[in-house]
C-alpha cells in the first residue's frame, strides 16, 4: 500500500505555478528523500500534504485516503516537522510538547512519560530555559520531538538534520531507521545528500517549479553500488543531483 | 562620531518604512495617501498651535497660556508613548547595529536618533512650532528663541518618554516591582482629590507649585518663547539641564538591563493554573485555551498593561469625574472606564492574534483539530482574562468612591463592563483576520499594531467620553434610575461575539494562507 500518494497535485501562488503536475507515490515503511533546489517547492509540496497549504488541484491521498485540509482523523495519524519549526517561543520544552501531546489525543499519564523520555534522550533537559533561548540544533531536537511524540503512521521532516550535531543525527536516523522497521513511513527533506543516500530507499528530485524529475531506487549507493538515470550510472546522490538540475559556476575575481 | 554610518542608518529607517508599503501596488498610493494624510494633520496641528498662540496674546495671558499648552502635549506625550506605544519602537535592536562598525556611543544616537525620528514625535513638535510662530507673529514672543525652545523641548520630552518607559520596564521585570508601580499609579489617582481640599484651604499652595513648576521644561520653554532676555536664556538652560539630566539617567538604565531572574533548573510542572483554566473549557478546547492563557500571561506588555489598567481608569475617573461638573460625576466616568478596564490589558494580543506566533502559526494546521478552534480559544483566553477585572474593578469602586453603596450603578458598571468585553474582542478577532501586523513577542515598546489595530484600540479609549455626550444629550439614560436599560446590553454583545466566532472560523481557515505570509513576514 502507498502511505503517501499525490496525483497531479499543483499549487500555484496568485499566477505563480509553485508545484507543477506533481505525482508521486510513497510505499508504506519506507525513508522517502524528496530533494530538490532552494525555491523548488518542497515545502510547499509538505504544506499542501500536510494541510497547511490548499492544492489549487490534484488530489491527496495518505494512508490510502483522500487527505483535505479540515481531515481530523489523518492528522492524528501523521507527524510534521515543518521548515519553520513552529515552535511556540515564550513556553518551556516540556510545556510545548504537553501541550502538542495532548492535542493528538494522548492520555496524561501518557503525555508525561513521554515528554520525559524524550527531553531525556534529545538532551533537553536544561528546563531553565524558555524555547526562544535554545540553540538553533535544540529547537530542531524539540522540534522533532514534536513531530514523533503521539507515534504517528507517516512522519514528514523537513529539513530535519541541518543544525543538528552529528551525534543528535546518529541518534535520529537511529530511530527513523526502527521507525520504517515497523511499517511507518518517513517522508524527508534534505539539501545533506550524502545523508539522505545513506538513509533513505527511494528519492524523488524537483526541479522549479515543483516539476518532478526523477524518482528512483537508491539503495544500490548504500552498498557501493550505482543508480542509472538517462542512460548514465552514478555512483553516488550528488552528481545524479546536480545532473538533473543543473550545475552553477560563478567566477568572483575579487573575492 | 561616525556621522556617516548614523545618517545611512537614518536613511535606512526611511527606506524601511516605505519598503512595507512595497508589497502591493495599491499600498504605495495608501502609502502617499496615509502620508499626506499625515502632513494635512501636521498642518492643521501646526494651525492649531498658531490658534493658541493668537489665544494667548490677546487674552493678555501669553506666558500663562504657553504653560499650561507645553505642559498638556508634553505629559500627553509621555502618555501616548508609554501607554499606546506610539514613538517609541527601537527601529534597530542593539544586536543589529552590533554589525556595523559602529562604536559604543554612536550606536546609542543611532538608535535614538532613529527613535525620536519617528513620525508620532512631528505631531507634538508641529503643535509646539505653531505656538511659538503664532506668539512671535502677534509679538509676544522671540522666533529664535521660540525654535530652539521647542527643539529642545522636543529633546527633552522623547528623553522623558524614553526614561519612563525603561522603568516601568525594570520595575515590570523585578521581583516586587508591579505592586510598587500600581502604587505609584494609584497614589497619582488619588493625588488630585487629596490635594484639592488642601487648595481650598490655602490657596497660597498654587503659586507656590507654580513657582516650583518653573524649573520643568515646558515651563521653560514658556519663558523662552515670551521673554527674549536673560529670563528666556534660564528657560532654554533649564531645559538644556533636564536634557542632560534625562540624558545621563537614560545612559544608566540602558546600562543596568533588569537580569531575568534564571533558576539553575525548574522544576517541570505539569499542571499550571493555565491548564487548569483551560480545561473548564472542555477537553477539546482544553489545551488550546490553557495554551493561549500562557500565552497572553508570559508577555511581560500584555502582563504592564493588564496591571496598570485598572489604576490607569481609577487614575482618569478620579482626574475626570472632578473635571466634568455633573451629578454622580464619578459614576458617568467610570461607565465610559469600563472599555478600557476589560480590554486595555490583552488589547496588543486580542487585535492581532497570530502577529506574535510567528512560524508556530503553521502549527495550528497540523493540530488535528478545525483550525477555527485555535481562533476561538484565543479569542476565550483574552475574554477569560478581561473578565478578571471585573470582579476587582467593582470591589474598588464600593471600597474606594465616596458614594452611597448603589446596587443600580454596580448593575450598570458591570453591563457596560460585559458589554465591552464582547463587543471590543469580537471586533478583535476581524482586526486579526483582516487587519493582522507581524509583532515581535519579546518587545516591550513601540507600537506594533495595524492601522485597524490602532483604531480599535484608541476608539475603545475614545468611549469615555461616550457617557458624557449621552449626559450631555438624554442625561436619564446615564442615571441610576435607568438601570434596567443597561440589562440587555450584555446579552446583545454576548450574541454579537457568539455570532463573529461562528462566521470568523471559515473566514480563518479561507485567509490561512495570507496570514501565514504576514505573520511570517513574507509579505
Amino acid at each position: 500500500m502507498d502511505a503517501i500518494r499525490t496525483t497531479n497535485l499543483v499549487k500555484k501562488y496568485g499566477q505563480k505555478l509553485a508545484v507543477e503536475n506533481l505525482s508521486l507515490a510513497v510505499r508504506a515503511g519506507t525513508m522517502f528523500g524528496f530533494l530538490g533546489p532552494n525555491g523548488s517547492g518542497k515545502s510547499t509540496t509538505i504544506g499542501c500534504m500536510t494541510g497547511l497549504l490548499d492544492a489549487t488541484s490534484g488530489e491527496i491521498e495518505l494512508l490510502g485516503q483522500r487527505f483535505t485540509a479540515d481531515n481530523a482523523a489523518i492528522k492524528r495519524r501523521i507527524g510534521v516537522m515543518p521548515e519553520t519549526l513552529g515552535l511556540f517561543e515564550p513556553l518551556y520544552a516540556h510545556e510545548f510538547l504537553a501541550f502538542v501531546a495532548r492535542m493528538f489525543g494522548l492520555d496524561e499519564a501518557t503525555t508525561r512519560l513521554r515528554v520525559t523520555e524524550l527531553l531525556a534522550a534529545l538532551e533537553l533537559t536544561d528546563t531553565s530555559k524558555t524555547l526562544s533561548e535554545y540553540s538553533t540544533g535544540m529547537r530542531k531536537r524539540v522540534a522533532f520531538a514534536a513531530a514523533v511524540i503521539h507515534r504517528p503512521e507517516v512522519l514528514f521532516l523537513d529539513e530535519p538534520f541541518e543544525s543538528i550535531d552529528p551525534a543528535g543525527v546518529s541518534l535520529m536516523k537511529q530511530w527513523l531507521r526502527r521507525f520504517t522497521e515497523q511499517g511507518r513511513t518517513v517522508f524527508i527533506t534534505s539539501h545533506v545528500l550524502e545523508t539522505v543516500e545513506r538513509v533513505c530507499q527511494e528519492v524523488a528530485i524537483i526541479t522549479r517549479p515543483g516539476k518532478l524529475v526523477w524518482q528512483g531506487d537508491i539503495t544500490a549507493l548504500a552498498n557501493d553500488g550505482a543508480v542509472v538515470c538517462n542512460g548514465q550510472e552514478f555512483r553516488a546522490l550528488e552528481p545524479l543531483f546536480l545532473h538533473l538540475t543543473g550545475e552553477r559556476y560563478a567566477d568572483l575575481k575579487w573575492l | 562620531m561616525n556621522t556617516s554610518l548614523i545618517g545611512e542608518l537614518v536613511k535606512l529607517r526611511y527606506k524601511l518604512l516605505w519598503a512595507k508599503t512595497r508589497s502591493r501596488n495599491g499600498r504605495i498610493a495608501l502609502f502617499l495617501a496615509g502620508y499626506l494624510l499625515l502632513v494635512m494633520v501636521i498642518a492643521l496641528l501646526t494651525t492649531g498651535g498658531i490658534g493658541a498662540g493668537v489665544l494667548a496674546v490677546r487674552s493678555g495671558k501669553a506666558e500663562k497660556i504657553a504653560q499650561g499648552v507645553l505642559t498638556a502635549l508634553f505629559l500627553e506625550a509621555v502618555l501616548a508613548a508609554n501607554i499606546l506605544g506610539f514613538g517609541m519602537s527601537a527601529v534597530f535592536s542593539e544586536t543589529e547595529l552590533r554589525r556595523y562598525p559602529l562604536t559604543a556611543p554612536d550606536r546609542r544616537i543611532a538608535r535614538h536618533l532613529t527613535g525620536i525620528l519617528d513620525p508620532f514625535w512631528f505631531l507634538f513638535l508641529a503643535l509646539e512650532l505653531g505656538l511659538a510662530v503664532g506668539l512671535y507673529v502677534l509679538g509676544a514672543g522671540s522666533f529664535w528663541f521660540g525654535i530652539v525652545a521647542v527643539l529642545l523641548l522636543f529633546a527633552a520630552n522623547y528623553l522623558l518618554a524614553r526614561v519612563v518607559g525603561l522603568f516601568i520596564d525594570q520595575m515590570m521585570q523585578r521581583k516586587g516591582g508591579a505592586p510598587v508601580l500600581m502604587m505609584l499609579i494609584m497614589t497619582l489617582a488619588f493625588l488630585p482629590s487629596v490635594v484639592a481640599p488642601l487648595i481650598k484651604k490655602n490657596p497660597a499652595i498654587v503659586s507656590a507649585v507654580v513657582q516650583r513648576l518653573r524649573y520643568t521644561p515646558p515651563f521653560g520653554a514658556a519663558a523662552a518663547m515670551i521673554h527674549p532676555d536673560l529670563a528666556g536664556v534660564r528657560g532654554l538652560a533649564t531645559i538644556v539641564a533636564w536634557i542632560l539630566g534625562l540624558a545621563a539617567l537614560l545612559v544608566w538604565l540602558e546600562k543596568r538591563p533588569p537580569q531575568r531572574q534564571v533558576a539553575e533548573s525548574v522544576k517541570i510542572e505539569w499542571d499550571s493554573p493555565f491548564d487548569r483554566v483551560g480545561a473548564l473549557f472542555g477537553p477539546q478546547m482544553g489545551p488550546l485555551v490553557g495554551h493561549w492563557l500562557r500565552f497572553y500571561a508570559r508577555n511581560s506588555r500584555t502582563r504592564t498593561l493588564y496591571l496598570i489598567s485598572l489604576p490607569i481608569v481609577a487614575l482618569l475617573t478620579f482626574q475626570l469625574g472632578h473635571l466634568w461638573k455633573m451629578p454622580h460625576s464619578l459614576f458617568v466616568v467610570a461607565l465610559g472606564m469600563a472599555p478600557m478596564a476589560t480590554f486595555f490589558g490583552t488589547s496588543r494580543i486580542a487585535v492581532n492574534q497570530f502577529g506574535y506566533v510567528g512560524g508556530a502559526f503553521r502549527r495550528y494546521f497540523l493540530l488535528p483539530t478545525d483550525p477555527a478552534a485555535t481562533l476561538r480559544a484565543a479569542s476565550y483566553a483574552a475574554v477569560t482574562i478581561g473578565a478578571s477585572v471585573l470582579p476587582i474593578g467593582l470591589l474598588a469602586w464600593t471600597i474606594f468612591v465616596p458614594y452611597p453603596f448603589d446596587a443600580r450603578m454596580l448593575a450598570m458598571l458591570l453591563c457596560t463592563g460585559l458589554t465591552s468585553l464582547f463587543v471590543l474582542n469580537a471586533l478583535g478577532i476581524w482586526v486579526t483576520l483582516f487587519n493582522p501586523r507581524r509583532g515581535n513577542y519579546a518587545s516591550n515598546f513601540g507600537n506594533d499594531l495595524s492601522l485597524g489595530g490602532n483604531i480599535l484600540l484608541i476608539g475603545s479609549g475614545m468611549m469615555v467620553f461616550l457617557p458624557r455626550l449621552l449626559y450631555k444629550f438624554q442625561p436619564a439614560l446615564v442615571s441610576p434610575e435607568s438601570w434596567w436599560m443597561f440589562l440587555p446590553l450584555p446579552v446583545l454583545a454576548l450574541a454579537f461575539y457568539l455570532a463573529t466566532l461562528k462566521s470568523a472560523g471559515p473566514v480563518f481557515v479561507t485567509r490561512r494562507e495570507k496570514l501565514l505570509a504576514i505573520v511570517e513576514g513574507r509579505n
